[in-house]
């Protein structure tokens, strides 16, 4: 009862003109920018953020979700009819929503998308208003030794399953750490790396490490991908309902898509890609339709998508709860509440429930604007897809740049930008991930200060975070985590080796023979 | 020259392993330069850990697993994605654009300016195509940034 209640009285918050008004400018700035191939919804966060900084911490945090889940829902548009998936999630929906746009059907897939995406949606929320309030009665018996703990889970967690691998992925958590400590130290009141240089003096913005590594990395990278317009062609999308069959077809992986994507969402470091792939080979494996996935399965199109936008509401468990983001964009919402004053964990749901309440609630109306707004709107989107990419790239840096600058007034922040976009496009050369960058980044000062606190309430004694028995459970499965990062690397590491002593033991035995 | 054996079993030049370790090199750089800066601000004591401590470790740690990423990129195949450098200077060029007009000659001049710098490369657009798109997205940037949202930029400004 006491969750209906709480959840009527976020309905109350995000009902209000201006707040249902900025759910939906993030509902539909997310769709628009997540449909540009190459731009997912950390870019899309990062862009609209700096607006965020002139609303009320609510309005601002049910906008910034609306973008984030909207950007999901519109990479699925472009990996349905262009075979580019338009954020990392939605590239489980290519293996069957492009080869139902090449039969013809791109307007089912786009419908399917669209109720699925909302049932999805409408579960993850459920999961997230019954757990959270539980989750943050147990939080708050955490010490500083127990949110170390848990910091580091989330960033051992979000590294270690990175692409790039275990050793890859932790590195760039480290180097997120280091450049977290740059500017004054709030404990000592110390200067630390500014290099003399005033404007560091309060470190650097969230949202120019973000727009540099996200936004201007991957507009490079996205430039030459787009040129080659590989997938463009004619789409029928006038016909979008689907048949009873493929009705019937969708509802059981819609749930069963919407229950995984919710537990993985919730889990740090796992998020909504592998919440997609995780429902695709489920659904696979019990699909009474096995043959037809891959090509053109309606169930194929139904399950990651419901799986991602559960996943995308489930995430914000720990984040809010916790104070700890499982993905980058998580980061960056915690990013944003902090500057708005809000520090997320386990106090937010007593001092801050028309906040937590209210975004609980968005997830409902924000969803239903996706399909209201999603439905009608197929052909727009489509169109879009249409217009060169020549015409799109310039807009975009020039939409970087304007939101950089908006920060302070100051271009020393594009310079900065430039630096930031120049390392990662460098990185995704050397196949170093930004994700785990940006996580180290946002957790840094966290856990930089409980691990003094915690240290200073055992008189330096190190032992306290194992001998405490949710810090030591946290650590311990920190190190498994960690233990199968390693052993994956190591093991891709050495297949080729293996494969190719195989091939030269063979070609030796072929020229004996 | 000197050669080593990769994972493929194919083996690589001098040239080809400087720009297989060079990621991992810069990493080595980075964590020596917070270690080094940690150190000399001070690591306190366990018990009261000093300004520098938190930078030393953490740089310690990266350095530990640069030089592993070093040792496995020494023996990988290198960089799997082909570099555009062509959009790369666009890209970098038209932010350089931007910071440089912007204080000087205001926000309009320097949307201009940064369309026709990113797009420059591009031989499908033509130049008036370029200078329309231009046009277009300062008077999209004085309608949305300065009319609609009222942010404190100036459209043009004297020298």
């Amino acid at each position: 009862m006491e969750i209906i209640a709480n959840f009527s009285g976020g309905l109350g918050t995000v009902l209000q003109p201006q707040t249902l008004l900025y759910c939906f400018i993030g509902v539909f700035l997310g769709t628009f920018i997540g449909v540009l191939p190459g731009i997912g919804s950390m870019a899309a966060i990062a862009m609209i953020l700096p607006l965020s900084f002139y609303l009320e911490p609510t309005v601002a945090i049910v906008m910034i979700a609306g973008v984030y889940y909207g950007a999901e829902y519109g990479g699925s548009i472009a990996s349905i009819l262009m075979n580019i998936p338009g954020t990392p999630s939605s590239s489980i929906t290519c293996i069957d929503g492009y080869p139902m746009a090449r039969q013809g059907r791109a307007g089912v897939a786009l419908f399917i998308t669209s109720i699925a995406s909302f049932g999805g949606g409408i579960i993850g929320m459920i999961v997230m208003a019954v757990l959270s309030p539980g989750l943050a009665k147990l939080a708050l018996q955490f010490g500083p030794a127990e949110y170390f703990s848990v910091i580091f889970l989330g960033l051992i967690a979000a590294s270690a399953v990175s692409n790039g691998g275990a050793l890859r992925g932790i590195a760039m958590v480290m180097a997120g750490l280091m450049l977290s400590t740059v500017g004054i130290d709030l404990t000592t009141g110390d200067l630390r790396f500014t290099l003399g240089v005033p404007e560091l003096r309060d470190g650097v913005h969230l949202v120019i490490v973000a727009m540099g590594l996200f936004g201007v990395g991957e507009l490079i990278a996205s430039i030459k991908a787009n040129q080659t317009g590989r997938g463009r062609q004619e789409i029928d999308y006038t016909k979008f309902y689907p048949t009873r069959r493929e009705w019937r077809a969708s509802f059981g992986p819609i749930w069963r898509g919407g229950l995984i994507g919710s537990f993985f969402g919730a889990l740090p470091g796992t998020g909504q890609t592998v919440a997609a792939a995780v429902g695709y080979a489920v659904e696979k494996k019990v699909s009474k339709n096995k043959d037809q996935f891959g090509q053109g399965a309606v169930e194929g199109v139904a399950v990651p998508e419901s799986a991602n936008n559960s996943a995308t509401q489930t995430a914000f468990i720990p984040t809010l709860t916790l104070g700890v983001p499982g993905s980058a964009s998580m980061a960056m919402v915690i990013g944003a509440l902090m500057i708005h004053g809000i520090t997320p964990g386990p106090r937010i749901l007593t001092e801050h429930p028309e906040l937590f309440w209210g975004l609980v609630a968005s997830f409902l109306v924000g969803n239903i604007m996706l399909l209201v707004l999603n439905i009608p709107l197929i052909g727009m989107w489509v169109r879009l897809l249409q217009i060169p990419y020549k015409l799109m790239y310039p807009a975009i840096i020039v939409l970087i740049c304007i939101g950089v600058y908006s920060l302070n007034n100051n271009v020393f922040d594009i310079w900065m930008t430039l630096l930031f976009g120049i390392a990662g496009y460098l990185m995704r050369l050397y196949r170093f991930e930004p994700a785990p960058l940006l996580i180290g980044f946002v957790l840094g000062p966290m856990m930089e200060e409980q691990l003094r606190r915690a240290l200073l309430l055992s008189r330096g004694d190190a032992m306290v975070f194992l001998e405490r028995p949710i810090s030591g459970g946290l650590l311990a499965v920190s190190a498994l985590i960690l233990a199968y990062g390693l052993w994956t690397t190591l093991r891709k590491s050495r297949a080729p080796k293996t494969a190719h002593s195989n091939n030269k033991t063979s070609s030796n035995t072929g020229a004996s023979s | 020259m000197m050669q080593i054996e990769l994972e493929d079993g194919q083996r690589a030049t001098l040239g080809q392993q400087v720009e297989r370790i060079a990621g991992a090199s810069v990493l080595v750089a980075l964590s020596l330069y917070f270690m080094i800066g940690g150190f000399e601000l001070g690591l306190g004591s366990p018990f009261r850990p000093g300004t520098g401590a938190f930078p030393f470790f953490s740089g310690l740690v990266l350095l530990a697993l640069a030089a592993a990423i070093l040792w496995q990129d020494l023996h990988s195949t290198g960089i799997t994605e082909r570099p555009d450098w062509v959009s790369f200077g666009a890209i970098v060029s038209a932010l350089m654009v931007f910071a440089l007009v912007t204080e000087r000659f205001g926000l309009l001049p320097a949307t201009f300016l940064t369309v026709l710098t990113a797009s420059a490369p591009d031989r499908s657009l033509p130049w008036w195509g370029k200078i329309l798109l231009g046009l277009f997205m300062a008077a999209l940037g004085y309608v949305l940034f300065i009319e609609a949202l009222g942010l404190p930029f100036k459209a043009f400004r004297a020298f």
